[in-house]
């Protein structure tokens, strides 16, 4: 029974999710290609928005890359563990990073239920992805305490899992020994890579890195707001568009 | 006549055939998987010694057994709970092999076993007879103390011991958690038993995690030797342990990051954008 589940996890979730992933963001850039984004609400709030989405961002960013770097080049990665120096400061700065996505996330969930002006314009698959996300980062603080030290084992044990599902010869021996939490953990990241065309989270396929070089916008108002709103004003003189 | 003689020839030819691939397949198994706790007329190692056991167990025992040991010692069988007491509580990992890949191992062992038609030339199946032979190579505690902790790589590039296993032994920091500790291992397995799992991990994490990436048998050694250090040595060290240090560190760190970001903030637009007509509007309901 525990075979067919693990089979069920490992594999067919994996596959479900890719094949889920890429017909539904394709699909959702065709047909709804101008609710492509992250739906800011920065308008409507920014104080608390700002404890909430940097500590978020810059924490998830970083884990983000962490797991991809481990995929992507684990020879290196176990090689820069092989001090064991290099190995703490990677785990601690981790899991300082860890922290501070949960905070933001913590942040962003309070402010959505407690503001009053961010009700209309939230839905359930918001409140769904934030749970889940919060979860999945509970669970890989825990993994990391409990675990340690994922960042050596990620690359020697899960790699090889990770890679023989995307060379479609999937072998789950090594996953299902796995103790329970890197299993959620798995789990999780598989169920939120699944519901990302039907969320907000596609933002992250269309992050503007443009703006980091393109020059300055000047925005300039040439006109006197008074003046325009002196009812003795011809409307003639300039045509407020741009309020 | 001569037809039927003919065909009698090629069906057994193929029958043979299909038992020798059989057996290629059940020799393939237990020297990949069984051969690191196991022998074949050899003794014991860190399980029993095999030879007979298609005579001493029944067939469906042996397959619920090699597919699950735990799950058998659970039930109370009085046989897996004798063998799991006797062989110091460790348990057999969990095996996905097929009834058919079961059934050549069983068949495998017969063959090896006294009486079978392989004993004789083989002279029993052990570790040492298989692709590892170092019992004899002197280890250096020193070095394997490096390569357990990584401080030097391992020849074939496989991760350090350290990434998964944690040592009482002051001179190292702590190792990892997900496996098993080791500080004890030594007495637990005898170095056999240590060197046959290194050099033919059974466990399905650790031979995921060193596919082409064997030992060598002067590392194997040298690990070992540094196991047999910590063990002897085991009561004098107070272990390190940086679950705290962890914690604390990563909750120092988050702070002087959020303090970062409160800096940066300092000088940002605070409130939304027109909040006053929003708040005017609620106040006129």
């Amino acid at each position: 029974m525990m075979a067919v589940l693990d089979n069920f996890l490992f594999v067919g979730l994996p596959y479900a999710s890719l094949l889920i992933f890429l017909v539904g963001t394709i699909y959702r850039y065709k047909a709804t290609k101008f609710n492509y984004s992250s739906l800011s609400s920065q308008f409507l709030e920014g104080g608390n928005l700002y404890w909430g989405s940097v500590p978020f961002h810059w924490g998830i960013l970083f884990l983000f890359f962490g797991h991809l770097i481990a995929f992507v080049i684990p020879h290196s990665v176990l090689a820069f563990n092989s001090e064991p120096l290099r190995l703490l400061i990677l785990e601690i700065v981790a899991f300082i990073f860890g922290l501070i996505t949960l905070f933001g996330l913590i942040m962003l969930l309070a402010r959505r239920i407690s503001n009053p002006r961010l009700k209309p314009v939230t839905n359930w698959m918001d409140i769904t992805i934030e749970g889940l996300l919060i979860t999945e980062v509970i669970l890989g603080i825990l993994v990391a305490y409990t675990a340690r030290w994922g960042s050596s084992w990620f690359a020697a044990v899960l790699t090889p899992y990770l890679y023989s599902i995307f060379l479609l010869q999937p072998d789950i021996a090594a996953v299902s020994a796995m103790p329970l939490l890197v299993k959620l953990h798995i789990i999780g990241a598989y169920l939120i890579f699944l519901l990302i065309p039907f969320s907000r989270l596609v933002h992250l396929l269309v992050v503007p890195l443009h703006y980091i070089w393109r020059p300055y916008q000047r925005v300039l108002w040439n006109w006197s707001r008074r003046k325009v709103r002196n009812p003795a004003t011809d409307w003639t003189i300039t045509k407020p568009e741009n309020n | 006549m001569k037809i039927q003689f003919k065909c009698m020839v090629i069906l057994s030819l193929f029958l043979s055939g299909v038992m020798a691939l059989g057996q290629d397949e059940g020799e393939k198994l237990f020297k990949q998987v069984c051969v690191a706790c196991h022998t074949i007329n050899d003794g014991k190692l860190v399980g029993p010694d095999l030879a007979g056991v298609h005579l001493r167990r029944s067939e469906e025992w042996l397959l619920k057994f090699i597919r699950s040991s735990q799950s058998v010692v659970q039930t109370g069988d009085p046989v897996a709970v004798a063998l799991f007491e006797e062989f110091n509580k460790i348990p057999m990992p969990d095996n996905a092999f097929t009834e058919d890949q079961i059934r050549k191992i069983i068949a495998y062992i017969a063959s090896n076993s006294p009486g079978g038609p392989g004993a004789a030339g083989t002279g029993g199946v052990s570790p040492a007879t298989g692709k590892f032979s170092n019992q004899s190579l002197q280890g250096d505690a020193s070095n394997g103390e490096k390569l357990f902790t990584g401080n030097v790589r391992l020849s074939n590039g496989g991760p350090s011991c350290i990434s998964c296993h944690n040592v009482k032994n002051d001179k190292v920091i702590t190792g990892g958690i997900l496996a098993k500790d080791l500080t004890d291992v030594y007495t637990r397995l005898t170095a056999a038993g240590v060197q046959a799992i290194i050099g033919n991990p059974p466990f399905p994490a650790m031979s995921q995690a060193y596919p082409g990436k064997s030992l060598q048998a002067q590392e194997i050694s040298d690990i070992t030797a540094f196991l047999k250090l910590t063990d002897d040595i085991k009561k004098n060290q107070e272990g390190t342990n940086y679950g705290l240090t962890l914690l604390l560190s990563g909750l120092c760190g988050a702070v002087v990051l959020l303090l970062i970001f409160k800096g940066i903030h300092s000088r940002s637009k605070r409130g939304s954008i027109n909040q006053h007509i929003y708040d005017r509007q609620l106040k006129s309901i």
